[in-house]
């Protein structure tokens, strides 16, 4: 049994040190001193100041975080919408259409959206498309931690409130909604993640003078790759390290919730 | 749990299913029918689609025409059975860990495997790019699959600790009792139980990595091209789209009929999980 | 009941968030969007240029001509200015997707070569004026070349087996259709405006024996796998090639990098500045490419990119060392072997971008 303890310990510390090796790296030489970045040369913090100073980046973070915003509050609504119907309705088709686009490889959802604006509606690519794609493949992940949250409620709570008189709109106002706050938090928390990470979605429908910082991540490693892109990438890190920890905090099971 | 009763007040009905259904009808099932269509149309001239009443089966002929096409998937199949099984065997003594941790130390440890996530999805792609480079592994089939394998594996690990904390500890005792090794109460109790957690993993890790592109294209070599770097070019490269859509609609056939096998499994697997409970 | 505070502390962290966002630097409302080459401008000339104008200029890149096309072509609206090579002002041209060309409002446009004027895919520049040239040719790691005594001067370098197990891994080659089977061409002696299939199905075959040992299909991180020394043999632009050499040095690596046009011949490319239709600000792009013109600026583009230059104004400034670079600037007798790609009808496109696609594959 010791020795089966060992071997289970050992593996695993093994692959948490295969998670987390390769980030430590990228945050190390997001301090070189070398524009290569090929061997350590000296510490700076030359690279976060150029940073700071980089319009196009700074532009993209702010798209990446206005798109986040807006369609993680649309589809916390749409998702929740879903969710309560899912559970209470049961229509046949529904889970269908809210759970194949979580289910698909992104590439195929990109593919079909830009087909879509471009020939269906003929429209510019744009902020418009990147919302549009984001908000259909969170509502999925939302409905689906709302569906979770009611199956796990006691049902006599909703029949009571409308024993009570209560009218459906007070009943979802006073009962339904307190009770699913922390799904809706979770589900926000969650869509906003998945939105302000999505690269290959965004990649297909993102029209001019819109980069996300995804985006513009790609085009840098593609192109000129200096420790910016660590840089930016150890930000980046912070920034969605936080989210998590704060989405762990209101609501443990969101973490579960994914699978 | 028992059953909703739906007292009716139709119009709350249609309230609440109208808005996410309408959405989703729009921007996913509307777009994935012109994707359909779009395989059986022909090149513009300028790329694009030519003008619709021609309709064809070029598309589909081109990629009859030539076995390199179902080499291309059974390639991409290869590659992401390979990185769910090293999924599995990584995310398994990790999973096990957890689920046998003190319960205030579990929600930490899972945590620590989340963490990494933290990180943007192409910057775990640089990463490598950045280890595998001075190792010369960089552009090989190698780096695809290390590649694939990183960006996946929670998606593996929490499925699988959600299943082995579930188990009751009785049972690996009662087996004891009963006179099996640690060996046997491994393969005859704890892995038959977590059947359904390594089915619901490798449907999280098996299906992204079939239509994955940036890992090939940025960690693999000329030899690493998959379905999605193909569908991805067809786009933004060839100007192809009827190849590409006949593409797309091909690995959706396969998603689809990979999603239904593990849906039965999952099923048949839990009602193995029922009986011994 | 716990929501109350549930609610406020979504509050506590959406407000912030929105406080972020609108604290931001407001998008400057005077922007010209360019779609460009990527190290195709200089980071100099960009910032003398915004003073100028004061207006913002944002770029996308891109690396290859088809991948341009095929942006444009699924929806990418509002780039005021692209830097197409001939051919594929040739194909925008016939796609009437560029704006004319006022004249009135480019008085610099006398600084350029009069042979750059007037071109086969521009006849009487309506739509476009010249930027810069580049040679597509082998960039390579001098040392391990020497090392292993390797020909520099010749396509064999990237497509014979017989040099390439000496290398292999270590090779990569442009992702571009057009500009890698146009190589194969010229190794075959054929032409690169060549209509025959047969003849591109024989440049096919070359490509596949050789694709073996090639590492990887990079059009740009090449400049940076050879500055550190991943990569010992690239197929890509002169200027390009020139950066890489440049980094090298800059970074102090033990080895030095060289480029060289092969004897076979090789593709020359003119690249231009156009209107898309679709830009909003064609007074902003007047105004970028005449100041492009002036010739202190048009020099930038050799000095400081490594490129070509067909700006007359800028020939005296540019440095003595890079005018007499041969793979940046041909001389007159490689000028001969040197063509430009042109543009084919929608059969053979077809054709060869199944072939190119089988390339990808096999």
């Amino acid at each position: 049994m010791k020795k089966a303890q060992f071997w289970l310990w050992t593996a695993s510390l093994a692959t948490y040190a295969f998670l987390y090796i390769p980030l430590a790296v990228v945050v190390l030489f997001s301090f070189n001193d070398s524009v290569l970045n090929a061997e350590w040369v000296g510490f700076t913090t030359r690279w976060y100041v150029k940073l700071l100073h980089d319009d196009d980046m700074l532009h993209a973070a702010a798209n990446s975080l206005l798109i986040a915003l807006v369609s993680s509050s649309v589809s916390t609504v749409l998702g929740a919408m879903a969710g309560l119907a899912m559970h209470r309705y049961r229509p046949r088709w529904l889970p269908f259409l809210v759970l194949t686009p979580v289910a698909m490889p992104e590439i195929l959802l990109g593919v079909s959206l830009l087909l879509f604006f471009r020939q269906v509606l003929d429209l510019s690519l744009g902020l418009f498309s990147i919302l549009a794609a984001h908000i259909t493949f969170s509502i999925g992940f939302v409905a689906v931690i709302v569906r979770a949250r009611l199956a796990g409620m006691d049902e006599s709570i909703f029949e009571a409130a409308r024993d009570l008189g209560a009218t459906p709109w007070a009943t979802f106002h006073r009962v339904t909604l307190p009770l699913i706050m922390p799904a809706l938090v979770a589900g926000f928390l969650m869509a906003f993640t998945l939105s302000i990470d999505d690269f290959v979605i965004t990649f297909f429908v993102a029209g001019v003078g819109v980069n996300t910082l995804p985006l513009q991540i790609y085009s840098m490693i593609k192109v000129a790759v200096t420790p910016e892109v660590n840089a930016v990438s150890t930000l980046l890190m912070a920034l969605t390290l936080t989210l998590i920890l704060v989405a762990s905090r209101f609501a443990p099971d969101v973490l579960k919730g994914r699978s | 749990m028992s059953e909703p009763r739906t007292q009716p007040s139709g119009l709350t009905k249609w309230v609440v299913t109208l808005p996410p259904t309408i959405f989703l009808l729009a921007f996913f099932l509307v777009p994935a029918l012109i994707v359909v269509l779009a395989g059986f149309r022909e090149t513009g001239e300028f790329g694009g689609l030519a003008p619709l009443p021609q309709l064809s089966l070029d598309a589909y002929r081109f990629l009859g025409g030539d076995v390199i096409y179902l080499e291309i998937f059974a390639r991409s199949f290869l590659v992401a059975a390979l990185t769910t099984l090293i999924c599995i065997v990584l995310a398994y003594p990790l999973a096990w860990l957890i689920a046998r941790s003190p319960k205030q130390r579990r929600d930490f440890l899972v945590l620590l495997v989340i963490l990494p996530f933290a990180s943007n999805f192409l910057v775990r792609i640089y990463a490598w790019i950045m280890l595998l480079g001075p190792v010369n592994l960089l552009y090989t089939p190698f780096a695809v699959i290390v590649g694939m394998v990183y960006a996946h594996l929670p998606f593996m690990v929490l499925p699988l600790y959600t299943n082995l904390e579930k188990h009751d500890p009785a049972l690996l005792e009662a087996a004891q009792d009963l006179g099996a090794n640690a060996w046997t109460r491994f393969w005859r109790v704890t892995f038959p139980l977590s059947l359904p957690g390594i089915f619901s993993g490798s449907a999280l890790v098996f299906i992204p990595v079939l239509g994955m592109f940036a890992v090939p294209e940025l960690l693999g070599g000329t030899g690493d091209i998959l379905i999605g770097n193909l569908i991805k070019e067809q786009f933004l490269e060839n100007r192809d789209w009827p190849l590409g859509s006949a593409l797309s609609i091909m690995l959706t056939i396969c998603v689809l009929l990979l999603a239904g096998l593990t849906a039965w499994g999952s099923k048949r697997g839990l009602h193995g999980t029922e009986a011994v409970t | 009941m716990k929501s109350p505070s549930y609610q406020r502390r979504l509050l506590a962290v959406v407000l912030p968030a929105l406080l972020l966002l609108a604290s931001l630097p407001a998008r400057a409302a005077d922007t010209l969007y360019l779609y460009n080459w990527n190290n195709y401008i200089s980071e100099d000339t960009v910032q003398r240029f915004e003073a100028h104008c004061r207006c913002r200029l944002k770029q996308d890149y891109y690396s290859d001509n088809e991948e341009m096309l095929a942006k444009l072509e699924a929806g990418a609206v509002g780039y005021d200015v692209l830097v197409p090579t001939g051919n594929a002002v040739e194909s925008l041209v016939r796609r009437n997707a560029l704006r004319e060309i006022d004249r009135a409002r480019l008085p610099n446009l006398r600084n350029i070569k009069r042979e750059f004027l007037d071109t086969w895919f521009d006849p009487g520049n309506r739509y476009s004026v010249p930027y810069a040239t580049s040679v597509t040719l082998i960039g390579f790691n001098a040392n391990k070349m020497q090392e292993l005594g390797l020909p520099t001067d010749s396509w064999a370098l990237i497509f014979e087996p017989k040099h390439l197990k000496k290398i292999k891994g270590r090779v990569t080659v442009l992702n571009s259709q057009r500009e890698l089977m146009a190589a194969a061409m010229r190794y075959l002696g054929h032409s690169v405006q060549e209509h025959d299939p047969a003849r591109w199905e024989e440049a096919k075959q070359v490509i596949l024996r050789a694709k073996p040992y090639w590492a990887a299909f990079s059009n740009s991180t090449y400049i940076k796998d050879l500055a550190i020394g991943t990569i010992w043999v690239a197929h890509g632009y002169s200027n390009d090639m020139w950066r890489a050499q440049q980094d090298a040095a800059a970074a102090k690596r033990p080895f030095a990098i060289g480029f060289a046009t092969p004897k076979e011949g090789a593709v020359l490319a003119v690249d231009n500045f156009v209107l898309h239709k679709s830009g909003r600000r064609p007074d902003l792009a007047h105004q970028f490419i005449d100041f492009m013109l002036a010739g202190e600026n048009a020099a930038d583009v050799s000095n400081l990119i490594g490129a070509g230059n067909p700006n007359g104004a800028a020939t005296p400034r540019i440095l003595p060392e890079i005018a007499a670079n041969p793979g940046i600037f041909p001389p007159p007798a490689e000028l001969q072997r040197l063509e430009m790609l042109r543009d084919f009808d929608p059969k053979l496109r077809r054709t060869l971008s199944r072939m190119w696609t089988e390339i990808k594959v096999r």
